[in-house]
């Protein structure tokens, strides 16, 4: 008996999933404990293990392969606790991270200015200067680089980020200053910005250079540990870390660019999605195009699988679009809201509903959680109309308050409107759906996806609550909820395949494009995307690929699309056109204009190598409790519907093929599915929840569980 | 009966969501840095009778008065179909000046006009007699040169008007460029088209109708609420553009602003203000009344929305043939959007914060120098192809509020930090120029309780052939100042730097003519400040030396913070007690008057 286990280590909870050789899941949580990531992940494995009938030590020495995702990253820039990073720029553009590339949100709205992501301080000023084609300007001072090597000593440097103009087009002066680094401090990590992200914009490639490297020390020493923790604990399989791409790394990777850890469990959610919908596809021939949402207590997280591709960005910021810091790295696209269950509810001067911005969190949290919040939020609304059981939250830990819910919502947003509290609170999770869909529809248009084609996949505890409206205010039809939605990051680690991608600078026109230089430059890709899957030999992955692509944009554009090419190389004319085909009907579809007969301009030429990794086959849900009732009824509140008696079922008593018809609840053990009326929930082969959505009915009938299919 | 208000929400979410659609279809398909870099565009929606519905995070000089633009279109055509564009830049009619093209779709329901989109972007080049899109010294629209289009049909069917595109193609410099934006804008503006089309089959025209008067309602409830909350009274506000050329006293600007809590209303009379003058900087209407409007949605509580609704409340009093009025034909209005169109906005918000404390903003810095300048020549990369275009490499200091020090990529007081700024690599592989330097320029800021932001100091300059570049700073003569006892910033300055390295002075307005190894050299303004220097935090002067924002002296001799050391690290610390003891005598120096400009 062999087993595979996957970990998400989030801010709050660990997730820790276990799969054994059918491709059972089981599931555990466990609380963080941030000094050592390997306590939490020990209980919640000691949790698994006993319903396995093993110990810990037992189920770490059968399992063959362990992946790791974690917030580490993410948390440690948020909070500023980082290595103590020093900059080397060229001379004269000392401000490239205070000035970052402009723009605001709001014209009228004062806001602090955020500080640079490396204080003015430990920026040194490199004399040298590369030009745009390459020549040397200005010759690099080596004497230049030794006087901030040795004012770095002096000040106890950490980490430092090297990013001089132009060393995508010529490395030579980036090249030296690491040499000269590793001769002078050779204790201190460096990261040179060519070599982690070689993207035109010097702002994007510095963000990354410097974030990448104030992230060494303390990947190294977090990953190492683990690592040691495992083996200590009789681990011998292999160990891979998640990350921001999708896929997984070995840890030296990962500690050789640690930037591609940050954001590493948001971007899991997707992996998951998508190889539940394939395995769903069996019986299920439907639209390749999903949005995968995530919804937790402060934000929901929304990320977009098209033609069956989990889509990526450039553009992915910390501490807020244009003026936080952007990675500058290429990573699953995921967007965060600020709308979660925590959201506060207030009636502006206008007049005007309101949900959010603001957030109770968890402490106060909500007015239901009895912990001193007054205000009204997602959440209390959700408890006042009877989708959430108050003495069932979070598996009965926290019992809620219903009066206090009833009170907030009564005070601060029913009476001064002269509503009823369940029109107000129904009301409430209008407001919020609608924050929501406005925010998915600037996502998915964006992309030039129509959001009435797409399925969305929903996980997180909270995300049942209002999945339903969501899905019927974007026009979206169908619905998949998996039963392990509580754990979706968790879950697509243990999918991840083995991803990286690596690119080279090199600039041509398709107008009499210079063949050489860019097979050239696709050789060179190729070479390390070969190199880097010989070196996966010893993990025996099923099989392996290569695929190229190209950052093109139209003549005088300068923002890139990223279009595949259907080869390895660019061999004749006739290549160039389909090229420029593709990247024709590409802008089309996401600008709604193309421009026929114009020439490209090629920024960026990248391989990207996929090993595909041995993993659990997504396998049926088996039902382990047979106790209990599988309905009763309590009275819910629908808008159009009025309270009612409503079925609540118990999820984990509903056996495939079963169909619920809305207006119906289903309380899984770590979420909560609404079935609004006009909607209905059918449980699939695999034990999954597939919910179909139609018009809001003006009023409802009868409604109940039938027995469709009989189950196999 | 009233609509859900609910309903209503939802449906103001998605007007903004169709304007953000259209934006980014603009910034990702333009071709010319001023609209893909620096986003110098905006687009909005408005009702079918011409009012501004809604217009997201469009650019404060660019959106207020877009209803105008509609309504010459409505008013000049009787034969308003769909299918139908209209290209739009004439300075009389409504627009902003000659530089900004807009693109206006009417969109069709049941075969009414419900609403029109429009999409308004900043050329690269407009056709003027010189390859800039501001002419300063223009003494009127024909010396000026640009081409102009009163609200000129420009697609009919969907399909360009080949005759109207040929026009530009032979008049505007760099004409692929020019047509490539153009692109961008239609695409915009139909994809605008098709959003509300959708929106309105999904909830009805009836129920469309009606969402529109009571978002409008809503949001004159909500200013006139904002406006109830504050104090009453008039206070006048004097500005003054700096001299040039055909202007050595500079010009004027009177602003009065009175406030009537009771009424719920705002008044702005800039009727007591010189005619126009002889040359390229007078106001187009619009501008007129969208820099005061941007003077005062600075100076109140920015959560109100900005629309018709809104505008109910705000009066901007204009009498015909003023400087900062309705221009009288054939007055120039090429560079309407900035300079004395800056000037408006921060005369206007530095009233506020003259008459009521805790309210308005101190000046922010003003005019488009040689950080923004308008540069050409040839690429010999590209076998010598023209280039025209606008830089936004300059960096140049946002005001302080009562509470917040200013916003440093703040550009200038009409787009108020909303726009992105050049990439120095991108500008170098799209143009044949090299750029040398950027960086905080010490001791600029104003100072204050709250400070202005810092300005830069920019340099660049042609790799190859000559290049020609055209600017017109403001802020040289009268910098920006501060309030309530806050400072003045520093001046604004503009060099050229020779071969050998020599810094000569330019000219503030003017073209310059550089060849490779000449720099074009910026010490940008900051912006003024807000309060009392000496009230400043200690721990916050503390940061600005760390930034290398203020140095060692200035912070002893203007903020009054005395340091235990001069380390450049977090070893920094203030001497507490030196700093109180140095801030009384400050203080008792400067007896019982205001505090000093620094």
């Amino acid at each position: 008996m062999t087993y595979r286990i996957s970990v998400d280590t989030g801010g709050t909870f660990t997730d820790v999933v276990v799969a054994d050789a059918e491709g059972k899941l089981r599931i555990s949580k466990a609380l963080t404990t941030p000094r050592r990531a390997f306590e939490g992940i020990n209980t919640a494995l000691a949790d698994v293990s006993s319903t396995l009938g093993l110990s810990v030590r037992d189920l770490l020495s059968l399992s063959e392969s362990f992946t790791y995702g974690t917030t580490r990253a993410t948390n440690a820039i948020v909070e500023g606790k980082t290595a103590r990073t020093a900059f080397f720029t060229t001379h004269g553009f000392p401000d490239i991270l205070l000035l970052r590339e402009g723009g605001k949100l709001d014209p009228f709205r004062q806001i602090p200015y955020p500080p640079p992501y490396v204080p003015r301080y430990l920026t040194f000023e490199i004399e040298e200067r590369i030009d745009s084609e390459g020549d040397v300007f200005i010759p690099l001072n080596e004497g230049s680089v030794r006087a901030a090597l040795e004012r770095c000593r002096d000040l106890e440097v950490q980490a430092i980020g090297v990013s001089l103009l132009w060393s995508i087009v010529n490395p030579a002066h980036e090249l030296r200053v690491g040499e000269l680094i590793a001769d002078v401090l050779p204790d201190v990590p460096f990261t040179l910005s060519h070599q982690l992200n070689p993207i035109v914009r010097e702002y994007r490639r510095t963000s990354s250079c410097v974030i990448d490297a104030s992230l060494k020390p303390l990947m190294q020493e977090h990953l190492s540990s683990l690592d040691a923790d495992l083996r200590a604990a009789g681990f011998k399989g292999h160990l891979f870390i998640a990350t921001s791409f999708g896929g997984s790394w070995r840890p030296e990777e990962v500690i050789e660019r640690p930037i591609y850890s940050v954001g590493s469990g948001p971007s899991m959610a997707p992996v998951a999605a998508l190889s539940y919908t394939v395995a769903e596809r069996s019986t299920d021939e439907h639209s390749e195009d999903f949005l995968v949402c995530d919804t937790g207590g402060t934000t929901f997280d929304v990320g977009l699988v098209s033609g069956g591709q989990i889509n990526y960005t450039a553009e992915t910021w910390l501490g807020g679009r244009w003026i936080g810091h952007i990675t500058g790295i290429r990573s699953v696209d995921v967007k965060s809201i600020g709308a979660g269950g925590g959201s506060i509810a207030w009636l502006d001067p206008g007049g005007l509903l309101r949900v959010g911005p603001q957030s109770a969190g968890a402490d106060p949290g909500p007015a239901c959680y009895g912990r001193g919040g007054t205000l009204p939020t997602v959440t209390d609304s959700a408890v006042v109309l009877g989708y959430i059981d108050p003495g069932y939250f979070l598996g009965g830990r926290l019992s809620l308050d219903v009066d206090a819910a009833r009170r907030a919502l009564a005070e601060h947003i029913a009476a001064p409107l002269g509503w009823s509290v369940e029109d107000a609170a129904s009301a409430v999770l209008v407001i919020a759906t609608e924050n929501i869909v406005g925010a998915i529809r600037e996502i998915t248009i964006s992309q030039g996806i129509d959001p009435r084609e797409v399925t969305i996949v929903a996980g997180g505890g909270a995300s049942g609550l209002n999945i339903v409206p969501i899905a019927r205010e974007l026009g979206c039809t169908r619905v998949m909820l998996p039963s392990t939605a509580g754990a979706l990051s968790a879950c697509g680690a243990m999918y991840a395949d083995i991803i990286s991608e690596f690119s080279v600078s090199r600039y041509v026109e398709t107008r009499g494009l210079d063949f050489d230089a860019v097979n050239e430059a696709l050789a060179s890709v190729e070479a390390r995307a070969k190199a880097f899957l010989q070196g996966l030999e010893d993990i025996d992955p099923l099989s392996t690929r290569i695929e190229f692509l190209v950052a093109a944009r139209y003549r005088q554009q300068v923002w890139e699309l990223d279009i595949p090419l259907a080869g390895s190389r660019l061999e004749s004319e006739a290549d160039v056109r389909v090229l420029e085909q593709t990247f024709h009907d590409t802008h089309r579809r996401v600008f709604a204009v193309d421009e026929p007969g114009q020439y490209l301009e090629c920024l960026v030429w990248k391989s990207r190598a996929t090993a595909v990794t041995a993993k659990p086959s997504v396998s049926a849900r088996t039902r382990e409790s047979a106790d209990g009732d599988m309905v009763k009824h309590a009275p819910a509140f629908f808008r159009n519907v009025g309270l009612t008696e409503t079925p609540m079922y118990s999820g984990v008593l509903l056996t495939p093929g079963m169909c619920v018809d809305g207006p119906a609840i289903i309380r899984e053990p770590t979420t909560t599915v609404v079935v609004y009326p006009g909607s209905t929930a059918t449980v699939t082969p695999l034990g999954n929840y597939l919910l179909e959505i139609g018009p809001e009915p003006a009023d409802v009938a009868a409604a109940g569980i039938r027995e469709e299919v009989a189950a196999s | 009966m009233s609509l859900d208000p609910v309903l209503l929400a939802v449906i103001a979410n998605r007007l903004d969501t169709i304007v953000r659609e259209m934006e980014n279809t603009l910034l990702r398909t333009g071709r010319s840095a001023v609209l893909n870099m620096a986003r110098d565009f905006s687009c909005a929606l408005i009702t079918g009778d011409n009012r501004l519905l809604a217009s997201a995070e469009g650019l404060p000089v660019h959106v207020i008065g877009m209803e105008f633009l509609a309504e010459a279109v409505t008013e000049l055509h009787d034969d308003i179909r769909e299918g139908d564009a209209f290209l739009h830049n004439d300075p009389y009619l409504g627009n902003t000046h000659p530089a900004d093209h807009v693109i206006l779709v009417p969109v069709f329901v049941d075969g009414v006009h419900i609403f029109t989109a429009a999409a308004k972007a900043h050329q690269a080049d407009c056709g003027n007699a010189n390859p800039t899109t501001y002419m300063p010294f223009a003494r009127d629209i024909y010396e000026e040169g640009g081409l102009i289009f009163p609200a000129v049909r420009v697609q009919r069917d969907n399909e360009d008007i080949a005759d109207v595109i040929r026009m530009c193609r032979r008049r505007i410099r760099v004409p692929d460029q020019w047509y490539g934006d153009y692109l961008a804008m239609v695409g915009a503006a139909r994809i605008g088209e098709t959003r509300l089309k959708e929106l309105v089959a999904k909830y009805g025209l009836d129920t469309i109708k009606q969402f529109i008067e009571e978002w409008f309602d809503y949001s004159e409830r909500r200013v006139a609420h904002v406006i109830s909350q504050m104090p009453k009274g008039t206070i006048v506000g004097h500005g003054r553009h700096d001299p040039f050329g055909p202007l050595p006293d500079g010009i004027p600007i009177n602003v009065k602003v009175s406030i009537d809590p009771a009424a719920g209303m705002i008044d702005i009379d800039l009727t007591d203000n010189i005619d126009c003058v002889p040359a390229g900087v007078n106001e187009s209407r619009t501008c007129a009344m969208n820099n005061v409007m941007t003077g005062v949605f600075n100076s109140i509580d920015p959560d109100i929305p900005h629309n018709a609704g809104t505008f109910r409340r705000i009066t901007v009093r204009l009498r015909e043939n003023c400087v900062v009025g309705i221009p009288r034909f054939p007055h120039s209005c090429s560079v309407a959007t900035t300079n004395v169109g800056e000037r408006l906005v921060v005369t206007t918000q530095k009233a506020f914060a003259d008459a009521w404390d805790g309210y308005g903003l101190a000046e922010g810095a003003c005019g488009i120098g040689p950080g923004y300048a308008v540069v050409s020549g040839i690429d010999w990369r590209k076998n010598n192809e023209p280039y025209v275009n606008q830089k936004f490499l300059g960096s140049q200091g946002g005001p302080a509020g009562p509470e917040i020090d200013g916003w440093i990529t703040y550009g200038n007081s009409v787009t108020n930090g909303l726009m992105f700024r050049d990439s120095v690599e991108i500008d170098e592989q799209k143009y044949p120029i090299r750029v040398t330097e950027i960086r905080v320029r010490p001791d600029s800021e104003g100072s204050g309780r709250r400070r202005g932001a810092p300005g830069f100091r920019v340099a660049y300059g042609p790799k190859h052939d000559e290049m020609r570049a055209f600017y017109v700073t403001d802020g040289c003569h009268f910098p920006p100042r501060g309030v309530r006892g806050g400072g003045d910033a520093a001046a604004s300055l503009p060099f050229k730097v020779t071969a050998d390295g020599q810094e000569d002075g330019l000219p503030p307005i003017a073209s310059t003519d550089l060849q490779a190894g000449e720099l074009l050299l910026h010490l940008l303004s900051g912006g003024g400040g807000y309060g009392d220097p000496l009230e400043r935090e200690v721990e916050r002067v503390r940061d600005d030396v760390l930034s290398e924002f203020v140095t060692f002296e200035r912070a002893r001799d203007v903020y009054g913070v005395v340091f235990a050391n001069t380390e450049l690290s977090d070893a920094l610390a203030v001497d507490v007690e030196a700093t109180e003891r140095h801030r009384e005598s400050l203080r008792a120096m400067r007896g019982n008057t205001s505090p000093a400009n620094a």
